[in-house]
């Protein structure tokens, strides 16, 4: 493959939309062509920055009504309308959970220790609410050092995992993720998600186990552990 | 279809897309208040022609949808300002549509001030021409495949990674450009 082709295939590359026998031929070229390395770093470093930083506009809730109201079948409207409340407000999300780990301890059967403990998975999907995340689940722990938290990041949630990740202020999230570590936070990454990036797994940090599937994981914990499950 | 049965089967298969539509329309509208706008006038176009849609994957066809509306508005208002004498900013095709509300600050030194960087990229791809925007939103923000953009633009895959590499190239232009203004202080 000489440098032409590379330069239009690299955009279907990096969107992982060529096929095996592409991908692997621009792989080739890449490792032999220095130019088209440092074109490919800065195509992948715009669509990071794309990624992390333009927002995704959700329906405001007001409108979600509104139209749920027009169309909807009417069953489904307390559920849309709950939904709705946590898209519009992470920080109720967040209020919620720490009302519900607060209580958790109080209401739940003090003989059973199994039952005492709240259990929460957090699931993160995206690069740029890991630094939120880790943020709310420091004061989470604060008020509740008893739950058992897991963390299972898929997609661009990865991101933060990986060596050398640093937040938006360019601090790095490794001691941040050790910290909660140590004090139990179990951080789980999808390896599904790994394999379709071509993100080699050493590069995660030694803090994050794999899994086999992030979204599998979530739901195991979720119908057989009994976790709650927030997204974040 | 019966109306009941319409109604069951358009709750399920596109109001969950709603978000999906909204985000789109702010993307192209860039302005809150216009693409809550278009996402009912869309919903309801989409509803009248729901029988058109084939097969049970509605997000690519609401979209498609939604793209049509806004710029059937966004044209409608370019011949209005058109008329307007006093109007000379319309000619430019990137001119922020008369009465907008930005939900960011477009002036560089507050962009300074607070994440910098967020504030950048942001404006940058606002101000992305609205051909190599929409591919830019749809691929990184939408997560439509390559297959789905053709289809909610109309236009041939090819085309599709044509613009979205010349979309990215003008970014990475622009944030470079001002990233080093920022550097030295200008």
């Amino acid at each position: 493959m000489n440098c032409r082709d590379a330069v239009r295939l690299l955009n279907g590359y990096v969107d992982a939309e060529l096929d095996a026998a592409g991908a692997l031929a621009v792989e080739d070229h890449l490792q032999a062509c220095a130019r088209c390395r440092a074109h490919h770093a800065s195509l992948r470093a715009v669509q990071t920055a794309v990624r992390r930083n333009a927002e995704f506009h959700s329906a405001p809730a007001a409108l979600r009504e509104r139209l749920q109201a027009r169309y909807g079948h009417g069953g489904a409207r307390g559920a849309a309308k709950l939904r709705s409340w946590f898209v519009a407000a992470p920080g109720l999300a967040a209020l919620l959970l720490a009302l519900w780990l607060g209580f958790g301890n109080i209401a739940d059967r003090p003989n059973d220790p199994a039952q005492m403990r709240a259990k929460v998975v957090f699931q993160i999907s995206q690069s740029g609410s890991a630094s939120t995340a880790l943020r709310n689940l420091a004061n989470h722990l604060e008020a509740s050092p008893d739950a058992t938290v897991v963390v299972v990041a898929h997609n661009d949630g990865v991101d933060f995992l990986l060596s050398g990740a640093r937040d938006e202020s360019g601090q790095l999230f490794e001691p941040a993720v050790m910290k909660l570590k140590s004090r139990g936070v179990d951080f789980r990454v999808c390896g599904n998600t790994l394999t379709r990036r071509r993100i080699d797994t050493a590069r995660i940090i030694p803090a994050a186990t794999l899994v086999p599937s992030g979204v599998a994981e979530i739901s195991r914990l979720q119908t057989r552990e009994g976790y709650a499950y927030l997204r974040l | 279809m019966s109306d009941e049965i319409k109604r069951e089967r358009f709750e399920r298969l596109v109001l969950p897309h709603m978000d999906a539509a909204h985000n789109l329309a702010c993307w192209l509208m860039r302005n809150e208040a216009q693409a809550e706008e278009v996402v009912q006038e869309s919903f309801l176009r989409a509803f009248r022609f729901f029988e058109a849609l084939r097969g049970d994957d509605a997000r690519p066809w609401l979209l498609g949808i939604v793209r049509n509306t806004c710029y059937t508005l966004l044209e409608r208002e370019r011949q209005s300002a058109a008329r307007d004498e006093f109007d000379e900013e319309s000619h430019d095709e990137d001119a922020i549509a008369p009465g907008a509300v930005l939900s960011f600050p477009v002036n560089p030194e507050t962009a300074l001030i607070e994440s910098a960087e967020r504030e950048l990229v942001r404006a940058c791809l606002r101000a992305l021409p609205a051909e190599y925007r929409e591919v830019v939103v749809l691929r990184e923000i939408n997560d439509c495949s390559y297959k789905e953009i053709a289809a909610i633009a109309e236009i041939p895959i090819g085309t599709v990674m044509s613009r979205l590499a010349r979309g990215r190239r003008l970014l990475e232009r622009a944030l470079s450009e001002r990233m080093q203004r920022k550097d030295t202080g200008t």
